[in-house]
């Protein structure tokens, strides 16, 4: 077991778990949970341990950009096609 | 974005919505708790997942700075002489446990004092205030706001953590602990969602060095905590439908949240009532954003949502006026 790592490491570090997502996006861990269920954000996934990992640019530009589709009016399926013509 | 400490982000949890002016049975539970997150807080500065048994805590090191001196406050109230003082993880957390009524009455005032010079710890006006009995007897209620975003952050993260597979960190291990300790787990988690995390925190037990010394740990009163739990039920029994029937016909069941506004003589046309009610919610101090007009109004008072209904209470002559019940967040 760790410390929490500090918003400081977590800006500089390539791949960030989806507690540091919430942290970095102001946005509920449920909510990101079904987005990914969803296959609207990628991540890779150990062997060894089951801790799902995202990179943290383009998973925050992402989720950015999902939001403001979503404050458009836009649905989640609406979305999640909008995305994979992305 | 701020970087709080653990028993700052634990304090934002505890308090929010807390009467601020009085010493609530609910408020003393979050105090106890807050108290052994500062000594948890200084234990992880320690090391404390290296098996450490006993615990040396250097009062001075803390009054010497000032932006710690919630935690100079702790070390003095809990520590029985000055100085360098030694003891196990479960002597500090019962002694935190056992904070006299003066002793948390400081602790909250520089807890608060500390996070609403940061921005992120409101006094709002009760919305309770504005009731007939309260406005009339000119009695004040003030309760506590946390920042809406910092909250959610502190609340969601941990979530996150224990709710996904893969390790968890010292700090979610304490703020688990804590909610625990003070009956808080039923507001942040569903029933389903504790059923996982009681499923994780058992496999991890026999792995983790912390969960295992923090867990078999309880520091929570017996008493303190049952009337706690019995208050949170029954606020949200009044929020299903049936509870808002039983809420409307009989609101002294629960008086903080029926709250009654009096209007003197019956307005019959509900865009002014609406306004009435606005002009006396305004006039406490709260912020009021109409959500949907009509016959029957929904509004947001500060942060919850309430449905305005007309209402009169019948004695020796009839008072018009409205009732605000609150809206289920379900």
């Amino acid at each position: 077991m760790s410390r929490q790592r500090s918003m400081e490491s977590i800006l500089k570090s390539e791949y960030v778990s989806i507690g540091e997502l919430v942290r970095l996006t102001d946005t509920r861990y449920s909510t990101l949970k079904h987005y990914t269920e969803e296959g609207m954000l990628p991540f890779e996934q150990q062997e060894e341990n089951l801790t799902r990992r995202y990179r943290r640019e383009e998973t925050v530009a992402r989720i950015e950009l999902i939001k403001k589709l979503r404050s458009e009016g836009r649905s989640v399926p609406e979305v999640k096609e909008l995305l994979s013509w992305k | 974005m701020s970087e709080l400490t653990l028993a700052q982000s634990y304090t934002l949890v505890a308090l929010n919505a807390q009467r601020s002016m009085e010493m609530t049975t609910a408020k003393k539970v979050a105090l106890r708790c807050i108290s052994a997150a500062v000594i948890l807080e200084i234990c992880l500065e320690q090391g404390l997942t290296q098996n450490d048994v006993h615990i040396r805590i250097n009062k001075d090191q803390f009054e010497q700075s000032q932006h710690t001196v919630y935690r100079g406050l702790t070390i003095k109230s809990v520590a029985r002489k000055p100085g360098i003082a030694s003891d196990d993880l479960r002597s500090w957390l019962k002694k935190a446990s056992r904070l006299s009524r003066r002793a948390m009455i400081q602790l909250e005032r520089v807890m608060a004092d500390s996070l609403q010079e940061i921005g992120l710890l409101e006094d709002i006006p009760h919305v309770l205030g504005c009731d007939l009995y309260f406005e009339s007897a000119g009695v004040r209620v003030k309760q506590y706001r946390s920042d809406m975003g910092e909250y959610a952050r502190i609340v969601e993260s941990t979530r996150a953590e224990i709710l996904e597979e893969g390790p968890l960190t010292d700090e979610t291990i304490c703020i688990l602990w804590l909610l625990r300790e003070s009956g808080c787990m039923r507001e942040v988690f569903s029933l389903h969602e504790l059923g996982r995390v009681n499923e994780r925190l058992n496999a991890l037990y026999a792995t983790v060095p912390l969960i295992r010394q923090l867990f078999d740990i309880r520091i929570s009163h017996g008493i303190e905590l049952t009337i706690k739990r019995f208050l949170h039920l029954k606020r949200e029994v009044t929020k299903t439908p049936i509870g808002r029937l039983v809420n409307f016909a009989l609101p002294f069941i629960e008086r903080s949240q029926a709250v009654f506004i009096e209007t003197e003589t019956l307005i019959t046309n509900p865009t002014q009532r609406l306004h009435f009610v606005i002009d006396r919610l305004v006039a406490n101090g709260n912020v009021v954003t109409v959500l949907q007009e009509g016959t029957i109004p929904s509004v947001r008072i500060d942060n919850l949502d309430y449905d305005v209904v007309t209402h009169a209470i019948y004695g020796r002559f009839p008072i018009y006026g409205v009732r605000l019940l609150p809206k289920s967040l379900v």
